[in-house]
């Protein structure tokens, strides 16, 4: 499905990743951990598209098409997903009137008929019951004055409703309480299917007892510099980054 | 030798015989007039120096445009012609002015008068009405502006409106036609008067055509009496001829509110002036506005509160959007008496700028001499915010779309104060329009 081939990308001219390589199958789960300014969030922002990335050098490849030309909304059609470390507060439009022509855009360009308000409300009250969000919320500007959990568990609402492909979750436990990270990982586990992947992005191993990854690659310097099965996320958060970090510096 | 004559001096150079055609030398309104003519001479037009004009050399704009012949110009306008403008409200008064003038006939007046008078300001509506012949021209400091006392000494015709004490009435609408098949001069000019208790809406609009210059003029007044409430909103949507300086003065009296919304889309040079008085307890003035410019439309928007006694609130929220070659102005003055103990005065001035070419000069004032008070005044300017427009593009929002949606959410929050649907979905299709 996603196929990442020695990725450089830097911004104002620093370089921040240096040749990622990665292949993601449908049906499977990754996860990518890493200590702080290791260039995870810039993989993130690199496949969905954020401008102020220059990719140097390499490719990405998503379901047979050059991921890296398409514009961020183009993406978002062919079913890619980034659930925002930091989701951006949008004061005076409601988060149902924006998933409403966020959702009939990419089901036009997708080719499929645009849902009028009744299919449309139907449809948001089945997916708000999988992330346990209230309607109240929804009818609020969007993210405005949101907790943090709130605003985590809206991404995770988006993606319920835009049904994605590729899912990238960016940071997504940062900041959670346990509880609203047990409703946000249960709202992931509920939307997997064989046909679809996901990329979690994360610093704490924590929300992998609940997202079960099938691998775990360790960026370092933006590069990945190991990669394992989940028990490597075990190791990590019993030994921390520095072991890594050791290896690294003695190649 | 040749005398050169002074700008001001070109302006009234007629007025004299202007008036002998209109007045005899008893008429009340004649004073007024006369008295609305010295005042100007004494002030004199904007120089090059004046701190309330500076962002906008109004006096070079007006040379510059105008040859500045005043008289009043015939138009073919027909009846139907104005009524097929109309709002399509069929329980509300239609009042109709042509170029600067009330135009009676051509109007719909359907308020009974003994709960809302609507009638020509006249020497006659002088004489019946002593709270117009007393305040005509004497609002709220508009003795201080020269465009104001200029409208003073040149309005013709202009509209009274009256409602009677604790009267619930209904909408009015204002439709300002100017004639621009040659250039022209116009003063319109209305006086809203709310009795004790009252209650009045009015909304204003203009219709420009012709391809000559025209230069507006305009002054409204309101006297709000004791628990009374007045709105007033306007729609500047003119065209690259159209030159405007208006000034919407009002005076509160004790429990009364006072609403005036403003929206700005397009014109040569615009200059609003919006001044309201709180003379007394438990006021409530509100004052909302948008300019959304775009080619090389300028808007100066002048705007002061004066809190005088204590214990009212006034809230002022201006929006500004930006584009191309525009210019916008924003001065917004909040003064607070000594005496004005507990007042809550709150002004927010927030623009954003769609180029690299378009400006704006912002500057809140606050003068506070009372001490216990809540005011608090900011002013943003900015671009578009491009994290949010990449959030909504992720979720599969085209550009376009996303950046209209923004904007369209920043735009319609001045609207707050809007309570008309026929003016309010006008204007939010004004605004999406712009955005395409």
């Amino acid at each position: 499905m996603l196929k990442i081939d020695n990725l450089h990308a830097s911004v104002e001219g620093k370089e921040i990743l240096k040749g990622i390589n990665l292949e993601v199958k449908a049906g499977e789960v990754h996860a990518i951990m890493g200590p702080n300014g290791s260039g995870k969030s810039t993989l993130a922002s690199v496949l969905a598209g954020r401008e102020e990335y220059e990719i140097e050098e390499g490719s990405v490849t998503y379901q047979g098409k050059d991921l890296l030309e398409l514009a961020p909304e183009e993406r978002a059609h062919a079913g890619v997903f980034l659930a925002f470390q930091y989701p951006v507060e949008i004061p005076g439009v409601s988060t149902t009137n924006f998933l409403k022509t966020a959702v009939n855009q990419t089901r036009e360009a997708r080719g499929l008929k645009s849902l009028d308000a009744v299919s449309f409300l139907k449809v948001m009250k089945e997916k708000m019951k999988l992330v346990d969000i209230d309607q109240a919320l929804l009818s609020r500007a969007l993210n405005e004055g949101f907790s943090g959990g709130e605003k985590k568990r809206n991404e995770i609402f988006q993606m319920a409703m835009l049904e994605p492909t590729l899912s990238i979750l960016d940071e997504t436990d940062s900041g959670l309480d346990i509880d609203a990270l047990k409703i946000v990982a249960d709202g992931v586990n509920k939307l997997k299917s064989p046909d679809n992947a996901t990329i979690v992005v994360t610093h704490y191993q924590r929300l992998l007892d609940y997202i079960v990854p099938d691998y775990v690659h360790v960026l370092y310097q933006g590069r990945i510099v190991k990669s394992g099965d989940k028990s490597l996320a075990h190791e990590l958060e019993d030994k921390g980054y520095d072991w890594i970090k050791e290896e690294v510096a003695a190649l | 030798m040749s005398e050169v004559l002074t700008t001001e001096d070109q302006l009234l150079a007629n007025f004299e015989g202007w008036l002998n055609q209109r007045f005899e030398a008893s008429s009340s309104l004649r004073a007024i007039k006369e008295a609305g003519a010295e005042n100007f001479k004494k002030l004199g037009l904007p120089s090059r120096k004046s701190e309330a004009y500076k962002y906008t050399p109004i006096t070079k704009v007006i040379e510059k445009n105008f040859d500045l012949d005043i008289a009043e110009s015939p138009s073919d306008l027909t009846k139907s012609d104005c009524e097929a403008k109309f709002y399509q409200d069929a329980d509300a008064n239609h009042l109709v002015f042509i170029n600067g003038v009330f135009v009676e006939d051509y109007s719909k007046i359907i308020s009974a008068s003994s709960e809302l008078t609507i009638k020509v300001l006249d020497d006659q509506a002088i004489n019946e009405h002593v709270e117009l012949k007393s305040n005509l021209g004497q609002v709220n400091g508009s003795q201080v502006d020269p465009f104001a006392a200029l409208n003073l000494a040149y309005f013709n015709q202009g509209v009274f409106i009256k409602a009677e004490k604790n009267t619930d009435n209904k909408n009015t609408y204002i439709y300002q036609f100017i004639d621009g098949s040659k250039q022209t001069v116009l003063f319109p000019r209305v006086f809203v008067y709310g009795a004790a208790g009252s209650r009045t809406t009015v909304y204003e609009k203009t219709f420009i055509s012709g391809e000559e210059n025209s230069l507006n003029i305009s002054i409204v007044e309101s006297m709000v009496e004791a628990n009374a409430e007045v709105r007033f909103t306007k729609l500047q949507n003119y065209t690259n001829k159209a030159y405007a300086i208006e000034g919407v003065y009002a005076h509160q009296d004790k429990d009364s509110r006072f609403y005036t919304n403003t929206f700005s889309f397009k014109g040569a040079v615009v200059r609003n002036n919006v001044y309201i008085n709180i003379d007394a307890e438990n006021c409530e003035g509100h004052m909302n506005g948008l300019y959304q410019l775009s080619g090389k439309t300028h808007v100066d928007t002048n705007t002061s509160v004066d809190h005088l006694k204590p214990h009212s609130y006034s809230n002022e929220l201006y929006k500004g959007i930006l584009d191309e070659n525009s210019r916008g102005v924003f001065n917004g003055k909040i003064y607070v008496r000594p005496d004005a103990q507990k007042t809550n005065a709150f002004q927010s001035n927030n623009n954003i700028l769609l180029t690299d070419t378009a400006t704006i000069n912002t500057k809140p004032q606050l003068e506070i001499w009372a001490d216990d008070v809540q005011c608090s005044h900011g002013c943003t300017t900015g671009q578009m915010d491009e994290e949010a427009i990449f959030y909504l593009r992720s979720r599969g929002i085209e550009k376009t779309n996303a950046k209209a949606l923004l904007l369209n959410a920043f735009a319609n929050e001045a609207l707050n104060e809007l309570q008309n649907d026929l003016v309010k979905e006008e204007i939010e299709g004004i605004i999406l329009n712009k955005l395409k």
